[in-house]
């Protein structure tokens, strides 16, 4: 069974199509990065998958339930770091995954295994007293990022997790995350390239709300005939652009 | 459950570490309760008013205090809206009735315990006035005073879930203001009468400080306590239904 399937999905608002009739197939425990440029349609995509936003036609499966119908049990066994870092600010770092904790489980032992499980993976104990809102932009996104994962999801969905990181910050998150490869599906969205090439099994580069390309780092070279992620992206969003025209 | 609990512990948190909700839900009301006896300590006997008398003023401050627990209710739901803290957790299991039972029931605790204080605080200026107050009349009033509390939040959840944290202390400043003077709280609509007395019996903030007045004075009789305080009860189911509806809608439309 697939960790994600989507079908003809498509995004439309007013008078724009933000996600416009995408096929993806995303297996278990694979790591699949979104390319694409400013508007492409990527945290819509992320949004349509769990369960934020309705798509307007087509459908999306979550571990073989649909997005439409089982939305409930999809909430259980997804996790979802938002673009914006979203934390709840008067509380602690530790408050904050203790909150998240307790939304999916019942038990204080568990609750309590978890977030010192997160904390050690995300080095978060030197802040764990600290008010969420004192929190530098790095530290707040690590936290955001942590939230996502106390409850151990199948299917993770990353909006430019390394968003305003430093560069150790960036490579620390790296580390975090691939930790996690192979233990769940991760979607993840970013615009940079080093980092998708780093991490991805697989990518697909999304162009005004289509996907016109999707495969692994060499398979997207072949296909534009240039040589790393980068020059093979810029051809084929040139290219896809162009097209729009 | 655990959801639940969860969210009305963080929204606690969030409200109780913040210093602005001490000086508007507690200094505040303290600060009015001590103004208004020392003017009433100026009015001549003969003009026989008493609103701001301690027996009065002690319930009427009580429900003035619970406007600002509005105030801070509509700023913490506006304000998980406009960032992306809401919509994360709409990602999760919750669902929206989660979601109102939790921002509804720390808020009532809230209440309830400052309304303890400014009763405590009532207490002492009555024994420096030398006004009898009856403190089994104040014990039970505080009770009384819920259905209040929770009228008052649930507006405070509808302007929050309805206006951006801009408008919606604007809006509830408007509340205040008309449950200040139309909820008889510093006006005394009885004694006056007239069309002033007609405009606040239309409203459901008269009716609050009445119910809770008559309470304190072990006053239980049928116009003084029990319709009233049935009026209160019928507002806060209304509004308690009425802002659940809206936040229900408002998730729905942000999820569309
Ligand atoms: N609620 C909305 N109403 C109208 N248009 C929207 C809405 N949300 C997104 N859009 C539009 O849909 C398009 C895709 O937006 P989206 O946020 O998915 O892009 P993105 O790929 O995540 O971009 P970025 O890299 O800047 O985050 C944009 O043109 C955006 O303006
Ligand atoms: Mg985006």
């Amino acid at each position: 069974m697939n960790a994600i399937e989507t079908k003809n999905l498509t995004k439309k608002y007013k008078n724009k199509t933000a996600v416009d009739s995408i096929n993806l197939t995303v297996g278990e425990g694979e790591l699949f990065s979104l390319l694409g440029v400013n508007g492409a349609g990527k945290t819509t995509t992320i949004r349509m998958l769990s369960g934020l936003s309705t798509p307007t036609d087509g459908e999306a499966f979550i571990n073989g339930k649909s997005c439409k119908t089982k939305i409930d049990e999809i909430k259980n066994i997804i996790g979802i770091s938002p673009q914006d870092t979203a934390v709840a600010d008067n509380l602690t770092v530790r408050e904050n995954l203790d909150f998240m904790a307790s939304i999916y489980y019942a038990d204080k032992e568990t609750i309590n295994e978890k977030i010192e499980k997160i904390t050690s993976i995300f080095n978060l104990s030197e802040v764990e007293d600290q008010k969420a809102k004192t929190l530098s932009g790095g530290w707040k996104r690590k936290l955001s990022i942590a939230m996502a994962l106390i409850s151990e999801p199948k299917v993770l969905f990353l909006d430019e997790p390394t968003l305003g990181l430093d560069v150790l910050a960036r490579r620390e998150l790296w580390r975090a995350i691939e930790a996690l490869k192979g233990k769940m599906t991760i979607i993840l969205t970013t615009h940079y390239m080093e980092e998708a090439e780093h991490l991805s099994d697989r990518i697909a580069i999304m162009i005004s709300g289509k996907i016109k390309a999707c495969g692994t780092v060499a398979d997207l070279e072949e296909l534009s005939g240039k040589k790393g992620l980068e020059e093979a992206f810029v051809a084929i969003a040139e290219r896809g652009m162009s097209e729009n025209e | 459950m655990n959801k639940i609990k969860a969210f009305s512990t963080r929204n606690r948190k969030e409200i109780l570490r913040d210093p602005l909700s001490y000086i508007f839900c507690l200094a505040f009301p303290l600060v009015m309760l001590i103004i208004m006896s020392v003017l009433n300590a100026s009015i001549p006997k003969q003009a026989n008013m008493t609103v701001f008398r301690i027996d009065n003023l002690s319930s009427g401050i009580a429900v003035f205090g619970q406007t600002f627990v509005m105030l801070f209710t509509s700023l913490t739901v506006s304000k998980d809206r406009s960032g992306s803290f809401l919509v994360r957790m709409y990602a999760t299991p919750m669902k929206s009735s989660d979601f109102t039972i939790g921002y509804i029931t720390p808020m009532i605790i809230i209440s309830f315990f400052q309304n303890v204080i400014i009763y405590i605080a009532s207490f002492i200026i009555s024994i420096i006035t030398d006004v009898d107050l009856n403190i089994g009349g104040m014990i039970l009033s505080l009770i009384i005073l819920m259905p209040s509390a929770i009228m008052f939040i649930c507006f405070g959840l509808l302007f929050g879930t309805l206006f951006n944290e801009k408008s919606a202390p604007g809006l509830c400043s408007i509340i205040i203001s008309l449950s200040g003077f139309l909820g008889c709280i510093f006006f005394d609509a009885d004694s006056t009468g007239g069309a002033m007395l007609k405009v606040c019996k239309s409203l459901p903030f008269y009716y609050c400080t009445k119910s809770a007045r008559a309470c304190v004075k072990l006053d239980f009789s049928a116009g003084a306590f029990i319709i009233p305080i049935v009026i209160v009860i019928a507002s806060a189911a209304v509004l308690g239904c009425l802002s659940s509806f809206v936040f229900k809608s408002k998730m729905k439309a942000d999820l569309s």
